[in-house]
This record gives structure tokens, C-alpha cells and sequence, in this order.
């Protein structure tokens, strides 16, 4: 930080009340004003922050109300015009395509939360021990978070090449298979695939996350804990794990969260294929509009999604506030 | 601080054996698809598909980035992601700079709404909300510009840079500005000549964030960008996917011409995010 400029004519008689701009009411005396300010400083302060408003109104919040309301109407990409159909959008992505994606987008997001949450906590209990450059280490663990999504994909479709990715290549030379598997061409391979791919690039977020709450385990409690004759396992269990608990647990549920809407990932390694094993919420979604052109079945869809994903989103800030307040 | 004394090897314990197996394993997981991506790239072309190949190059050459740098179109993607990010950046400063100080040392309203509105959007479904974006900018006649990527880029940065700059601006105490006031200075002259300067960390942050934002995206720029302006990402995915061109060495050379920017981006953002770790989480 820059240094601080010092505190020129700060008048105590203005007392505390006035230590923010707060406009007429408890801002400081009309005489102490100047006549040059041709506008209030509330009114001032509204129009700073007019620009963002307008943008998120326009960009963000009009275009999900208009979607939501889109999904009423029978509309496609390839005429003008729209007609209302009422419900019919959700009677048939309800009976055709809903549960089934909502399915594999919980079987993403679950596999894709906890296999990073679990190295994530390993790697960091690990980092946490006396080592030496360990701040190297951890700095090289925090490359694949770093990359753009896009690459990360590419990369892992790379990886799971059948003829010459690195992981049958690997597999064969260590004698393990004899035939190249082709992981992105069966429905559990690929599903394994992407879990895989977006494990690599999410656990070094939740490894830092973890570092820093280890830090926060007092060593009075883990000292006492010896001296009380626990092992190693014992002082995890009991006094590290609830230390970090809280911490873990909100970057387990935003990472679930995250997956629930992950798009990159799924569209780059597999499209939603083969068939329909990896097709997502998010990626059926996309496909209705920009694909096949449905807009009103695509914001039916997108429109169960997004009451799923409140719901999901509702429990995480509920829990993070609990948390906070603690 | 920490008593060291007693509790060093309590705390921070000695490896096991068994410790170090995972260790190694951990970093095997982290760092070899890394490694993979710069060795494709670098590897001469008939060594990375010979049968029997080794896993170290032979030798390096640069044959891959030639061919990236010697297609047209991807190279048009670099040039739209570098117009694209610079200008998601400025924008996103400018706007959340605004946005910021008016919540931090403001009392209006809606400003509680306006907060809460702008946190829940970091948690807006892109998909969804595209289908009516896409035919918004189509009807206004942004679809397919450079205006219209960076609007839309720039509106999803602002939950988070809005947030980053409202901490730093919340970190000043008010009795300067308010000195500063009664001195006779105008509202837009103490926000320029005394918070600004003092919040320069904070506005560089939100600056590279914005282009960090303006650079990875898929979503927005396979479908808002079109043929011309779409930016790097979705430029790999039209010339790799679209175009069914399966050559994976020229793509590894495409994706670290693509995380360079990003890479040097989290190298200097370093000294800025030792604080902000919770602000960086956001990225998905």
C-alpha cells in the first residue's frame, strides 16, 4: 500500500455521525458546504453506481427474466415469431430429457467435488509437514488451476487419446492393458474422462483453501492432544479435521455448485457423448438453443435447471452466513 | 505467533514413508499433464505419433507454433482475445471503480438490493440466460461485435472486481475524503486525486482480473463472437473440433499460446492476491 496521506482538518466537532458521506441528514452543516456542488452528495453517489446497475440489469438480470419467460412460448432460431404454448415446453422436457440429464449432471458434479476435495485435503495435510521447498511444491500444484478451462480440456482430451494419448501409451508400456482403451468413445470412460479432467484443474483451489484453515488449527489443542496420548490419526480426527471442517465443507459445496453449471469442460472433451452419457444440464441446455435451435424447450430446461441450482445455491449462502457469523 | 519450541514437529510433522508416497503421487497428478502439454508441443511431429516413442523429447523444434502461427484464422482469434481482454479490462476497471467507491462510502436506497443483486450474479446459469442475451444483441445489432463480447464479459466480472474494490475502498478511512471535502474539493475530485491513488493495487487487480475474464471464456465467445471477432478459446474449439482437424501437436502449441497471458497475468496478480485468496476462489 501506498503511504497514507495525513489526516488534514479531520474537525473532531463533526463527531462520528458524520464519518460517512451520508447526504443531508447527517452530513456535515449546510454552511460548511460549498456553493460549487451543483449536486447532492447522495444523489452523487447513486450515480456512481448507475453504470454497473445498468449493465447487470441489461446484460444479466433482463436476459435470465426473458429466458424464464421464453420458456412458455414455442420459439425456434430459424422463424419469426412466437407462439404461447403454456406448460407444454416443461410437459415435454419433463418427460423426455429433465430427469435424465438432472442425473448425470449430480453424477458430474458428486465425482467431480469429492475426488479433487479428497487430494485436495491429502495433499494439503501432506504440504502442511516439515519439508523442505515446500512453497515450490506448492506453487507447481496451483498450474493446473491457473490454466484457462479450455486448455485444460483440450489437454485431458489429449491424455485420453485411444491411438496416442499419454495414459494407454503409459498403460501399455507398464503391461497393464494390451489393447488401447478407447475412454472417450464408452459412456463410463468418458464420464470418468471429464471427472478426471476438471479433479485436475479444481483441486489446487480447495488445496490452498485447506492450507490456510490448517493454519488456523490452534498448536495448543494438537499439543495437548499428545500430551493426552492420541496418534497421528487420533489429533486428525478429533482436532484438526473439526478446525478445518467448516472451511472444507463451503469450498466443497461452491465446487459442487460450480460443476452444476460447468459447461467448458464436457463440451470440449466430449460434446455431451457418446450419445448422451456426459450430456449435462448445462450442455443440453446450449445444444436445444444453439444446436437444434428449440429456444422455447432450451429455457424450459434451463429454467428447471436454474430451480435446481438455487436450491443448491440457497444452502451454500444460508450455510456460509451461518459460518461467517460464527 | 506460534510457539516453535514444542510444537514445531506437532504441527507441521515429519513425513512418513507412506507420506511420501502420496506426496509423490500428488505432484506425479499435478505437474505430468503440465509437462505433456509443453513436450507435445515441442516435439517434433513424427515423434509424438511414432509407435514406439519415448516420453522425453529427442529433440525440440518449433514446427507446431509455425503452424498455428501461420493459421490465418487463429491468429485473427489471438488478435480479437488481446482487443477483447484489454477492453474488458479497461471497462470493467472503469465501471466497478465506480460502482465500488459509491457502496463503500455511500448510504442510499437500494444499495443493499444493488449488492446483493450484483453477488447473485456470480451464481447466474450462462447457458440459460444466453438464449435471450444472444437475441437481445442480435435485435440492438451488437451480436458478432467486439462491443458486445466485452459487455457481456465486463457485466460477469463485476461481482467480482465490484467486491475486490469495495474491500480497498472500505480499508480508507473516511476522514480523509471527508477532510478533503470541507477543503473544497468536489466529490469526483476527491475520488480522483485521493482514494484513486491510494487504492492502486486494487484497481491493477481488478484490471487483470477482468482480462483474465475476457480471455478464458468459451460460453459467450463461441456464441456471441461469430466468425470474425470470436476470441482464442472458442477459436480452438472451431479449427480443432468444428473443422475436425486432430492435430494435436499444433493444438498444444494453440493452448500455451492461450495460457501465456494467463500465466504472466497470475505472476504479477502474486503480489496482489496474498490477501484475496477467497476473491480468486470465485473462478470455477
Amino acid at each position: 500500500m501506498p503511504h497514507t496521506p495525513p489526516v488534514v482538518g479531520a474537525r473532531k466537532s463533526l463527531g462520528t455521525s458524520a464519518s460517512r458521506f451520508d447526504g443531508d441528514q447527517t452530513g456535515p452543516p449546510a454552511l460548511v458546504r460549498t456553493r460549487r456542488i451543483a449536486i447532492s452528495d447522495r444523489s452523487f453517489g447513486i450515480l456512481l453506481a448507475a453504470p454497473a446497475f445498468a449493465l447487470f440489469v441489461v446484460i444479466a438480470v433482463y436476459p435470465l427474466v426473458a429466458s424464464i419467460g421464453m420458456s412458455v412460448f414455442d420459439q425456434t432460431l430459424l422463424r419469426e415469431g412466437r407462439s404461447f404454448v403454456g406448460l407444454s415446453n416443461y410437459a415435454e422436457v419433463l418427460s423426455e430429457t429433465f430427469w435424465g440429464r438432472l442425473r448425470t449432471t449430480v453424477v458430474f458434479s458428486l465425482f467431480a467435488t469429492v475426488a479433487p476435495l479428497v487430494i485436495a485435503v491429502g495433499a494439503a495435510l501432506l504440504l502442511n509437514s516439515r519439508l523442505r521447498g515446500r512453497t515450490i511444491l506448492r506453487g507447481a500444484l496451483m498450474v493446473p488451476w491457473i490454466l484457462p478451462s479450455v486448455v485444460t480440456s483440450f489437454l485431458w482430451a489429449w491424455i485420453f487419446n485411444t491411438n496416442y494419448g499419454l495414459l494407454n501409451q503409459l498403460l501399455l508400456r507398464l503391461g497393464l492393458t494390451d489393447g488401447a482403451t478407447s475412454w472417450l468413445g464408452d459412456d463410463l470412460g468418458a464420464m470418468a474422462a471429464v471427472v478426471v479432467a476438471k479433479t485436475w484443474q479444481s483441486f489446487p483451489w480447495m488445496m490452498a483453501v485447506t492450507l490456510a484453515a490448517l493454519q488456523t488449527v490452534p498448536a495448543e489443542h494438537l499439543e495437548a492432544a499428545v500430551v493426552d496420548g492420541a496418534n497421528r490419526w487420533q489429533r486428525f480426527w478429533h482436532v484438526t479435521l473439526p478446525h478445518i471442517s467448516v472451511a472444507v465443507g463451503l469450498v466443497s459445496l461452491l465446487e459442487f455448485i460450480y460443476n452444476f453449471g460447468n459447461f467448458d469442460t464436457i463440451f470440449v472433451m466430449t460434446g455431451g457423448g457418446p450419445g448422451e452419457a456426459t450430456s449435462t444440464l448445462a450442455l443440453s441446455v446450449f445444444d436445444m438453443a444453439f444446436q437444434t435451435f428449440d429456444l422455447g424447450g432450451a429455457a424450459a430446461l434451463g429454467s428447471l435447471w436454474l430451480v435446481v441450482l438455487g436450491l443448491i445455491s440457497g444452502a451454500y449462502l444460508f450455510l456460509n452466513h451461518r459460518a461467517e457469523q460464527r | 505467533m506460534r510457539r516453535r519450541d514444542v510444537g514445531t514437529d506437532i504441527v507441521n510433522p515429519r513425513l512418513t514413508p507412506l507420506g511420501w508416497v502420496g506426496l509423490v503421487a500428488v505432484v506425479v497428478f499435478g505437474c505430468l499433464p503440465t509437462y505433456w502439454l509443453v513436450a507435445t508441443a515441442l516435439m517434433p511431429r513424427e515423434e509424438v505419433f511414432a509407435p514406439n516413442r519415448s516420453f522425453l523429447p529427442r529433440a525440440i523444434s518449433l514446427e507446431s507454433f509455425r503452424t498455428f502461427s501461420g493459421n490465418a484464422e487463429l491468429m485473427q482469434n489471438l488478435l480479437n482475445s488481446v482487443i477483447v481482454s484489454s477492453l474488458t479490462a479497461i471497462l470493467s476497471v472503469v465501471v466497478s471503480i465506480l460502482a465500488a467507491y459509491s457502496l463503500s462510502k455511500f448510504r442510499y436506497r437500494g444499495r443493499g438490493a444493488l449488492m446483493v443483486l450484483l453477488l447473485s450474479g456470480q451464481l447466474f446459469p450462462g447457458a440459460l440466460l444466453l438464449i435471450s442475451l444472444y437475441l437481445l444483441l442480435n435485435t440492438v445489432g451488437l451480436l458478432y461485435t467486439y462491443t458486445g463480447l466485452v459487455l457481456a464479459f465486463t457485466t460477469f466480472t463485476l461481482p467480482l472486481t465490484v467486491f475486490l474494490l469495495k474491500g480497498f475502498f472500505d480499508a480508507l478511512p473516511d476522514e480523509i475524503l471527508e477532510a478533503a471535502r470541507l477543503d473544497g474539493a468536489s466529490n469526483l475530485a476527491v475520488l480522483r486525486r485521493i482514494a484513486l491513488p491510494l487504492v492502486a493495487p486494487g484497481i491493477a487487480t481488478a484490471g487483470l482480473f477482468g482480462f483474465m475474464r475476457g480471455w478464458n471464456d468459451l460460453l459467450f465467445a463461441l456464441t456471441l463472437g461469430g466468425q470474425d471477432k470470436r476470441t482464442l478459446p472458442a477459436g480452438l474449439v472451431q479449427t480443432f473440433i468444428y473443422q475436425g482437424a486432430a492435430d494435436w501437436p499444433a493444438l498444444m502449441a494453440a493452448s500455451i499460446v492461450t495460457s501465456l497471458p494467463i500465466v504472466v497475468t497470475f505472476v504479477i496478480l502474486q503480489r496482489f492476491l496474498v490477501s484475496g485468496l477467497s476473491a480468486g476462489a470465485v473462478k470455477g
